[in-house]
């Protein structure tokens, strides 16, 4: 039976048109499986959503929680408050119940504790699955069953999502799922001031899919005509590996699981320079192993792309937390010189098409690209427009082909064009061979330490960066151009940033908003006109040191006064809110 | 007409050094083998013996130290067309690039690893390597064998001992590695001895200690277990087996290549055109949810 404080009589349903539920519990408590179940429920409504999760680095056990957002409007940050808190263990009520709104409901499984928290219902879930189903594992879906009442949600759609969601796992497990929602339901609907909390409104039917920017990056990877990746296990990049490890073997692509991130690295530049496009993906460990192979390719001239997810660093620091602080290390990535371009997507869209744009610009640059992205952008699932291939282009670069070859009266590997890239014979091209190396060469490939062949392989190399810059991808602009307060961020940042902008446009602050697409080179010509129209520009970053703004400040001195930081770096993502606040409290 | 590519340089070595035998052997068993200069493709590690694509006509790679075999692999499952020789020296392969080392052997992609063996580090003059003997340069450590190493790792892979004073036999071995990876059959590690004239020159020490297990009595060189046996015996002896140790009694297409694509065309010479691919695009863009 249910028990705790009765819940206030007579409550009304509170209208939400934006709704966050979180949910908490022991790893293996299933309290992913909640999230997801509520996150497809709510795509089926035509909302839009957000879900993120906070999981500690081990497999089972220890605290574990997810929130999921529901919105009418498009939505890529967590919501700053929580509307209904499910919890599995004391812990999710500890952490939940400082993030609750005023009317936040709490539902709790009344087997592992109890609680007197006021608007709390505890229902025994695993003992009310327990019995009849021989196991307590299907009281997370039990829980969802009770959400269903909770939001009143429509019975029929939720039953669709426990199929789709349990089909594949046999009939007898979709089976039990079946009866543990309705198990959950019933016991929702047999306690008074339980069923229609909350009435959600529902907006016009979208076509969205949930996916991740792991996801994304994967599969414009795919259709960007990439074929060869290598990668070590690593949180939070792990997900690119194993979605390609199912999505390039149809394609003749090779996916192979490194013996550590200097292999990974290597066999990349090793399938690159036979004439296949590779990449690999990593966080910040794997990238400081990395970061040799990286400038071998940056000087050797081979072209390879490489995905930072970002986590909470140094050392092994945080492994499934958010942050942005390898921005630093990446602008200078590794001992010497050499040239590289840093992309940041936005979202999983964006992830998509950079990623296409990214093999395209280091085939045709013949150079390193960094798809600089962070864990909330990679894990987090959001409701997304579908990817299609309408801006999918491919382009190889100066590559000579085998018709070409036999034209040529001679051929080097790294001839001096007017250009910056050099046209190049993969091995294999009649007739043609390539000598590639890392040490400093001559057009021919050959080693050389002449002082005026250095000068001009250096300015060959490094003239790449001014040269492509029209290439790159722009950034792009939100919010009115007459604005005085600007704002400034890359990568998941944006969610919280665009929502903080209207906000904080509502509450009579306008702000414009530069979205950076491309880090590194620095696209002064379109920061210098954005930070001369604005009195202050807020770069809004999760580090400690403010780090992209001190490469904004290094690349546009005369600016300088006017970058100021929002940082955060706790582990967590922004909430809008909190950029909003930052931005009043420094406003006269 | 051919285009003029990168013509051979002349080598950097000192005159009579032992890398000198095995750049006329590689040259040899390929032209033996007929390999196409554009379908060769050498990967050079750091040290002296890692300069040796720049004195042939072919492709080649200068890794970086010690990972030329993680290079090596990726170039050859972009394209199994190519035939990969790795060529490296011993603080390449056994010190800074040991895991890669280890774990050729186990993932078996038909490529050539040869190891030029000095027992030193030639161009950074004369410290000791993995492979030093004690007391060579206040060495205190045992040193490795890459042999013994190899044996105990249970892949279909070609192993062998060969030794630049010796250059018949040695251009012999090579050509079998070489047919051993165009067959598709996988890894084939071969150690040269290859003697530093100038930090260590044991020309003449090597000559009177190498022994070939071929001429040792119960030699099979398919079994692991009687070639570790010989050898460990040869070595206890101070002798140094040379030979070819390890060769898979069935010759079947175990290499890494083959196991991943079949005779399928691989990353490289698939079609990655869009209007190829198109329909297959649009079902995987379709099953995300």
């Amino acid at each position: 039976m249910p028990v705790g404080p009765a819940p206030g009589a007579g409550a009304g349903a509170i209208e939400l048109s934006d709704v966050s539920v979180m949910i908490g519990g022991q790893g293996g408590d299933g309290t992913l499986t909640v999230s997801d179940l509520l996150g497809r429920y709510f795509r089926k409504q035509g909302l839009y959503v957000y879900t993120s999760r906070n999981v500690l680095s081990r497999i089972r056990g220890g605290h574990a929680d997810a929130s999921v957002r529901a919105s009418r409007d498009p939505i890529a940050a967590v919501k700053a408050h929580v509307d209904c808190l499910v919890a599995f263990d004391q812990e999710a009520i500890d952490l939940g119940r400082p993030e609750l709104a005023p009317h936040g409901f709490v539902l709790y499984d009344s087997t592992a504790f109890r609680t007197e928290v006021p608007n709390s219902v505890g229902f025994p879930f695993a003992t009310l699955v327990g019995g009849p189903l021989g196991q307590p594992i299907f009281k997370n879906t039990a829980a969802y069953g009770a959400l269903s009442v909770v939001f009143g949600f429509d019975p029929g759609k939720t039953r669709e999502v426990i199929e789709e969601r349990f089909r594949r796992r046999g009939e007898a497990a979709l089976e039990k799922n079946l009866k543990a929602l309705e198990i959950g339901r019933q016991a929702a609907s047999d306690t008074a001031g339980v069923a229609h909390r909350f009435s959600l409104l529902g907006g016009e039917a979208h076509d969205l899919v949930l996916t991740t920017g792991n996801q994304a990056v994967a599969l414009g990877f795919v259709v960007g005509g990439g074929r060869f990746f290598a990668g070590y296990p690593i949180t939070p990049a792990t997900e690119i590996m194993e979605y390609l490890q199912r999505y390039l073997p149809p394609v003749d692509g090779v996916v192979r699981q490194a013996e550590d991130e200097l292999a990974a690295i290597n066999m990349v530049i090793g399938a690159s320079y036979a004439g296949a496009r590779a990449m690999t993906s990593t966080s910040g460990p794997g990238l400081s192993l990395m970061t040799e192979g990286i400038g071998h390719a940056g000087t050797a001239e081979v072209p390879v792309v490489v995905a930072d997810c970002q986590r909470v660093g140094p050392s092994t620091g945080e492994p499934t937390r958010h942050e942005q602080s390898d921005l630093a290390h990446l602008v200078n990535l590794g001992h010497g010189e050499y040239p590289r371009f840093i992309l940041a997507p936005s979202s999983p869209v964006d992830a998509f098409g950079i990623t296409v744009e990214a093999l395209n610009l280091a085939d045709r640059w013949r150079l390193p690209v960094i798809l600089l992205l962070d864990q909330a952008l990679c894990q987090n699932t959001i409701a997304s427009p579908r990817f299609d291939l309408g801006a999918v282009k491919i382009d190889r670069g100066q590559r000579i082909s085998a018709e070409e070859a036999p034209k040529l009266e001679q051929y080097k590997a790294y001839q001096v064009t007017e250009d910056g890239p050099s046209p190049f014979a993969p091995p294999g091209t009649p007739g043609l061979w390539s000598q590639v190396t890392g040490n400093e060469h001559d057009e021919w490939g050959h080693v050389s330490v002449n002082r005026a062949n250095r000068v001009r392989m250096m300015r060959k190399r490094m003239g790449k960066l001014a040269k492509a810059q029209p290439e790159l991808p722009p950034g792009r602009l939100f919010g009115p151009a007459t604005a005085k307060v600007g704002l400034v961020g890359y990568g998941s940042t944006s969610g919280p940033i665009l929502e903080a902008q209207t906000a904080l446009a509502s509450g009579g602050v306008p702000t414009r908003y530069y979205q950076a697409r491309t880090i590194f080179p620095v696209p002064v010509h379109e920061l210098d006109p954005f930070l001369a129209a604005v009195d202050v520009a807020y770069v809004v970053e999760h580090n400690y040191t403010g780090q992209y703004g001190r490469l904004l400040r290094e690349s546009l001195p005369w600016h300088h006064a006017k970058l100021r930081s929002i940082l955060k770096f706790d582990g967590d993502s922004f909430r809008a809110p909190e950029i909003v606040e930052r931005v009043r409290e420094a406003r006269p | 007409m051919t285009a003029q590519s990168a013509k051979a340089t002349q080598p950097i070595w000192c005159p009579g050094c032992g890398d000198f035998g095995v750049l006329a052997a590689v040259k040899k068993a390929a032209l033996n083998q007929k390999i196409a200069t554009h379908d060769l493709v050498l990967v050079g590690g750091i040290g002296c013996s890692g300069s040796i694509h720049n004195f042939l006509e072919v492709n080649g790679i200068h890794a970086l130290h010690g990972r030329l075999l993680a290079q090596a692999v990726g170039i050859k499952l972009a394209n199994p067309g190519l035939t990969v020789v790795a060529a490296g020296g011993d603080g390449d392969g056994y010190a800074i690039g040991m895991g890669h080392f280890v774990h050729a052997f186990k993932k078996n992609a038909s490529i050539v690893y040869l190891v030029m063996n000095n027992e030193t580090y030639g161009l950074t003059k004369g410290q000791a390597s993995p492979t030093s003997q004690i007391g060579f340069e206040g060495n205190v450590e045992s040193p490795f064998d890459a042999i013994l190493t190899a044996l105990s790792i249970p892949a279909p892979n070609f192993i062998a001992r060969a030794f630049s004073g010796d250059p018949k036999s040695m251009t012999a071995i090579l050509e079998e590695a070489l047919r051993f990876t165009r067959d598709g059959r996988g890894f084939a590690f071969v150690e040269d001895l290859s003697p530093c004239v100038t930090y260590n020159d044991t020309y003449k020490l090597w000559r009177e200690k190498v022994i070939d297990v071929a001429t040792l009595p119960g030699y099979d060189p398919s079994d692991r277990t009687s070639t570790f046996r010989l050898c460990l015996e040869q070595m206890r002896a101070g002798r140094i087996p040379i030979g070819v140790m390890h060769r898979p009694k069935e010759s079947t297409q175990d290499g890494l290549e083959v196991k991943l694509l079949g005779t399928r065309p691989g990353p490289v010479r698939t079609d990655i055109r869009l209007e190829t691919n198109r329909p297959q695009y649009e079902k995987l863009l379709a099953s995300v949810a």
